[in-house]
């Protein structure tokens, strides 16, 4: 794999509109709808500036609807930017070249490439037709991503016949095939196991060391974020709210610690509220977030107060400081 | 040169594969093909009673002539690009460096290779029921109606892939294609020999591409009344309309597509 000469990706102040179609229910306004409608222009991207640098991977982190797949969507070239700068691998993404399309790969979740009532091997033979894969080399590397997914014995079983978890890992089979520098992954574990998604957490940490290659992924189980990515990017709609690492982020928007108690008897939430805020009270376990400032006093509080039989101090996990963010907006 | 060769050859089979998948499918879209077969039999019974200007035979050779060139004319771009833009599955058409076209064209392809050995068991049925009717027209017309086939077939598929563009502005564009199926379906031969039409008409209709696209290689086949140059001319010349229509609305709309779904 050739070495990238500058970023792999630079995105400055980029922005997407769409022109949405608007009817109210009823008849009369089907009428209304059908003679004259009406559009409102929705700002899904407003303004994002990002850079990512060769071999990063980079944690793309949002509610639904954020904006998070539209900006896959204009990085990939599938849609047109409505304003601002970008640039992937040194190519305008829109213009489609074949030299930036050889190089890339999207990988969804939620939909498929493979040819839905045959096997596996003839999708791979489409692909290796199409990026120019000498057939001795595409054996090969059948061979090896067969291997490293484990999915040996379904390459000649229909699509339609395969688990979930198997056609995903056929799916990534096929979207790496031509060895992509620059993967974009939009929940590539979505609906799958914990078993499956941990082999393909594994699979995509393999390929990386293997080809040096950047990935930027989306995702809603905080786990795929956390096993892969060193850096996050949090949208919030269409804004970019946070550029930096994983520990940064818990930083800046979880100014708290959680404190995990179990108690010789149970306390009722209201007791607990004075100390923090009560996440979990059932019985003797409690879940306290206290205020990092106020944590040593706030523990020191609690252990005379009550007759405390174990007590941890931890980091929030990610999901609650991702939720903090998504639902407060905060900047 | 090499790799468009087995780029074309890769898709080809793997269509062919798939189409094959579909073998049932297509032999009953094919029986739903036999419209020819009634207005043959409408048109030879007035022959029998003397009210036309050709015999029964003439009659038996040209339908089976029309049914024929429409199976070999049959497309569905249309309903692949709105399919592909509605499941999201365009989105991945458009990430390879291959343009989408190739594989609409490679799976109708496919699909005529799934077709043909069907269409050879509808045609010696046809033998049987009607020896005298089946006369062979010689090699030279032979291939000349199959370059009105192939010709007809790519004015059927760009004007088809058109529609099908539209799917990028309307999410689904199938309807549309109706309307070139109902103008076929009148000024194509398809109901009866346009020589019978009125002059006046015939005159207006040999501009359009309807009447080369089923008639021109039918009569050309069961030696009907055909001026073969200009209508190999003239679905050359639509042939290249289309195409070049199909280019432009494509690098329209791709500015206009919003990857819905994907």
């Amino acid at each position: 794999m050739a070495e990238a000469l500058g970023p792999a990706v630079r995105a400055h102040n980029l922005r997407k509109v769409y022109r949405v179609a608007e009817k109210e229910p009823g008849f009369a306004d089907t009428l209304r709808h059908f003679v004259r409608r009406r559009y409102r222009e929705v700002e899904a991207v407003r303004g994002v500036s990002f850079v990512i640098e060769p071999g990063e991977i980079v944690g793309f982190l949002g509610a639904n609807g954020a904006g998070k797949t539209t900006t896959l969507k204009m990085l990939t070239g599938l849609i047109y930017p409505s304003g601002g700068e970008l640039e992937v691998l040194g190519h305008v993404p829109y213009r489609r070249e074949a030299a930036f399309l050889r190089q890339i790969t999207l990988v969804m979740g939620n939909k498929q490439q493979l040819i839905w009532d045959l096997p596996v091997l003839d999708s791979l033979r489409i692909n290796a037709a199409v990026y120019e894969i000498d057939p001795a080399e595409a054996r090969r590397r059948t061979r090896a991503f067969a291997e490293l997914l484990e999915i040996e014995d379904i390459l000649t079983q229909p699509v339609r016949k395969l688990s979930l978890g198997q056609r995903m890992k056929a799916e990534l089979m096929a979207s790496l095939f031509h060895l992509p520098r620059l993967l974009f992954l939009d929940e590539p574990t979505l609906g799958l196991d914990v078993n499956a998604q941990a082999a393909v957490r594994r699979f995509l940490r393999d390929y990386r060391e293997r080809y040096g290659a950047t990935i930027l992924l989306t995702s809603h189980y905080m786990a795929d974020i956390e096993a892969l990515a060193e850096r996050v990017l949090v949208i919030h709609r269409g804004a970019l709210l946070y550029d930096g690492g994983l520990g940064g982020l818990v930083e800046r928007f979880a100014p708290f610690k959680e404190v995990r108690l179990e108690l010789a008897a149970p306390a009722e939430p209201a007791e607990l509220a004075g100390f923090g805020e009560v996440a979990e009270a059932s019985g003797r376990r409690v879940r306290l977030l206290v205020t990092k400032e106020g944590l040593t006093r706030t523990v020191a509080e609690l252990l005379s107060r009550f007759e405390v039989r174990d007590l941890s101090v931890t980091e929030p996990p990610l999901e609650d400081v991702i939720a903090r963010v998504f639902s407060e907006g905060r900047v | 040169m090499r790799w468009l060769v087995r780029k074309a050859w890769t898709l080809v089979a793997v269509y062919f594969a798939y189409m094959l998948e579909y073998r049932g499918e297509i032999f009953f879209w094919m029986l739903s093909g036999i419209t020819p077969f009634f207005f043959m039999s409408a048109w030879t019974a007035a022959a029998n009673q003397g009210l036309t200007g050709y015999d029964a035979n003439d009659y038996a050779r040209y339908f089976f002539a029309v049914f024929v060139a429409r199976q070999l004319g049959i497309v569905w771009a249309h309903w692949n690009m709105s399919e592909d833009v509605r499941s999201g599955r365009f989105s991945f058409r458009l990430l390879q460096p291959l343009d989408p076209v190739w594989h609409y064209l490679a799976d109708h392809v496919g699909e005529r290779g799934v077709r043909l050995p069907m269409l050879a068991v509808v045609g010696l049925v046809f033998a049987w029921l009607y020896p005298e009717a089946l006369v062979w027209p010689g090699a030279e017309r032979a291939a000349l109606g199959l370059v009105a086939v192939g010709l007809a077939f790519g004015v059927n598929f760009f004007a088809s892939y058109v529609v099908g563009l539209l799917a990028l502005w309307l999410e689904d564009a199938t309807s549309i294609y109706n309307l070139w199926y109902v103008a076929m379906l009148f000024f194509s031969g398809m109901l009866a020999p346009l020589a019978l039409y009125p002059d006046p008409v015939r005159q207006v209709l040999a501009w359009t591409p309807f009447p080369h696209l089923v008639y021109l290689p039918a009569a050309i086949w069961s030696g009907l009344e055909a001026d073969a140059t200009r209508g190999l001319l003239t679905l050359l010349a639509w042939n290249l309309f289309f195409f070049t229509l199909g280019r432009l609305l494509w690098h329209l709309g791709r500015r206009h597509y919003s990857a819905m779904g994907a």
